[in-house]
């Protein structure tokens, strides 16, 4: 377990050394005010994300991940430090850093098509219309262009919103919890997906999960956060092939050390 | 008593219990029907012989028909609705959107907006009359001001309750002035923007009989007052009545097929 640690470690600095890193978290702190009283939802959180990288974010309910998620879109501000992607500090949302929601941020609406268009009003209309038909293709939606949202099952309508930002081709995809309200089944295909569609697209991906399997299924590194006020407790590398092995001996050596870290004994 | 046949009655009803056409058509119809006797009962054996029967009122219809007034009535009363409706949902969706929109926009307005609110626009039928005289002119201010704060209200509401994932989504794809509101705000309200225009059309109609009774000289308010004075013809008062329901019926199911559109039809499903 603590050979783990250094190593997953020494790759956050190996990140800082090699190459620019994509995002770094610098010294994030955040208070939130509640009924007079400070909240505290996150405390000094440092991080280094490289480019192309697929992160976790790993925590309980209400540490904080999500909120440090909306930071790094723009959504929300820091109280002290930083978070900057390629150098440049973030104090807005941009098309460069997309959302993809857990509760369906596509619009109800617009058809499929025009869901996915949304990112390229500036594009030439050929252009668009060329980026647009490979991203829907690329997500396996072909044929629904015209559809509706409600006309498509939860699964169909997230694969709409990661093609709405996938078009875009955006330096970072933020992912908070999108697969929690799917059920179980379609949850395992879309994480086949989603690592089908980043090996090809290799945007860099920060995904926020309170799910252990979810989170060693998808992630290069997972960030493990503590309860309220969150903090990082530590980053486990998962460094498996995919499609990973999930009765393998070192999966469940994984699993064991972040249920561990996560303070679930039991877990079976 | 042979009970086979009522037996066979029941069987039959049972068997169409679930079948479209007898829970759209048949069960309905044989409600009215019910309504429509117990009319004819109380008329029998309550009412004093000035209630028009049934039977008399259908005939009354005929004879408004007949006379011409049925459509130049029912055509000024229309006409005013029509209007005032337009002309309120002209100015109510722009200004609902903004103010719902806008903080400011909101703390400045939605007080002034909450005051007028509650005063009914009966109340207005003075004014109305003082400003514009006996006439359309009353008749369509009446109607703007009866419509114009479902309108307003319901929009401002419908944009305030845009949903922060689509508010988000919409900041984080940049969009801003017109097109934030040509491709969020309005479609994100729409749906119950036509609800809010539903409710203002139903409103409208009622207000337009009542200040057509007071301060008109035509449409379909003023032929109840015209009946009732020219000779206590109760008949004709009942036919009205019957016109203006059906006319309204008309109207709402117009209005309702807005909400068939795929861009609106999200907003309909399941709340």
């Amino acid at each position: 377990m603590s050979q783990s640690n250094t190593s997953a470690k020494s790759k956050d600095e190996k990140v800082m050394e090699m190459v620019q890193p994509k995002v770094v978290f610098k010294n994030v702190s955040k208070t939130f005010e509640t009924k007079g009283e400070d909240l505290c939802v996150l405390q000094d959180v440092d991080l280094n994300v490289a480019p192309g990288e697929f992160v976790c974010l790993l925590g309980p309910s209400g540490c904080g991940k999500s909120t440090l998620l909306n930071i790094a879109g723009g959504f929300e501000h820091t109280d002290t430090g930083s978070i900057t992607i390629d150098g440049e500090e973030i104090t807005e949302p941009s098309d460069r850093r997309v959302f993809v929601f857990q509760e369906y941020g596509i619009f109800p609406w617009a058809s499929v098509w025009d869901n996915v268009c949304l990112g390229l009003r500036k594009l030439p209309k050929a252009e668009q219309k060329r980026v647009a038909q490979e991203t829907i293709d690329l997500v396996g939606l072909k044929g629904f262009e015209k559809a509706y949202p409600m006309e498509l099952s939860g699964g169909m309508k997230q694969r709409v919103e990661v093609a709405r930002a996938l078009a875009v081709k955006p330096d970072v995809i933020f992912m908070d919890e999108p697969f929690g309200a799917l059920d179980s089944l379609t949850r395992l295909t879309m994480r086949s997906e989603l690592i089908r569609i980043w090996k090809q697209e290799k945007p860099t991906i920060l995904f926020v999960t309170h799910d252990v399997d979810e989170s060693i299924q998808l992630a290069d590194r997972v960030v493990v956060l503590t309860e309220r006020p969150g903090r990082i407790a530590r980053i486990v590398e998962v460094d498996l092939p995919h499609p990973r092995d999930l009765a393998s001996p070192e999966y469940a050596r994984i699993k064991g050390e972040l249920y561990e870290l996560l303070g679930v004994k039991d877990w079976g | 008593m042979n009970i086979y046949p009522w037996i066979g009655l029941a069987v039959a009803i049972l068997a169409l219990w679930k079948c479209q056409v007898f829970t759209k058509v048949i069960l309905p119809a044989a409600v009215g029907l019910v309504v429509v006797c117990l009319w004819q009962l109380a008329c029998d054996h309550l009412l004093s012989e000035t209630n028009p029967t049934p039977g008399q009122t259908l005939a009354a219809i005929f004879e408004i028909d007949d006379n011409g007034r049925l459509w130049s009535d029912a055509a000024a009363s229309l006409f005013r609705v029509t209007w005032g409706f337009f002309l309120a949902a002209l100015v109510g969706i722009p200004l609902g959107l903004w103010v719902g929109w806008t903080t400011r926009g909101f703390e400045a307005l939605n007080p002034i907006i909450q005051a007028l609110r509650p005063i009914s626009p009966i109340a207005w039928i003075p004014f109305a009359i003082l400003w514009f005289g006996i006439g359309d002119g009353a008749g369509i201010f009446l109607i703007f001001y009866a419509s114009f704060f479902p309108i307003t209200v319901g929009t401002m509401a419908a944009v305030r309750n845009i949903s922060m994932v689509h508010q988000r989504s919409a900041l984080n794809f940049g969009l801003t002035g017109v097109e934030l509101f040509r491709r969020v705000v309005l479609p994100a309200a729409l749906p119950q923007i036509i609800t809010s225009m539903r409710i203002a059309l139903g409103v409208a109609w009622l207000v337009i009989v009542a200040a057509e009774m007071v301060g008109m000289d035509s449409g379909l308010g003023y032929l109840i007052n015209d009946a009732r004075n020219m000779g206590r013809r109760y008949d004709l008062v009942a036919a009205t009545m019957v016109i203006i329901g059906a006319i309204g019926i008309v109207l709402d199911l117009l209005i309702r097929k807005f909400e068939d559109f795929d861009e609106v039809r999200w907003g309909y499903v399941k709340r």
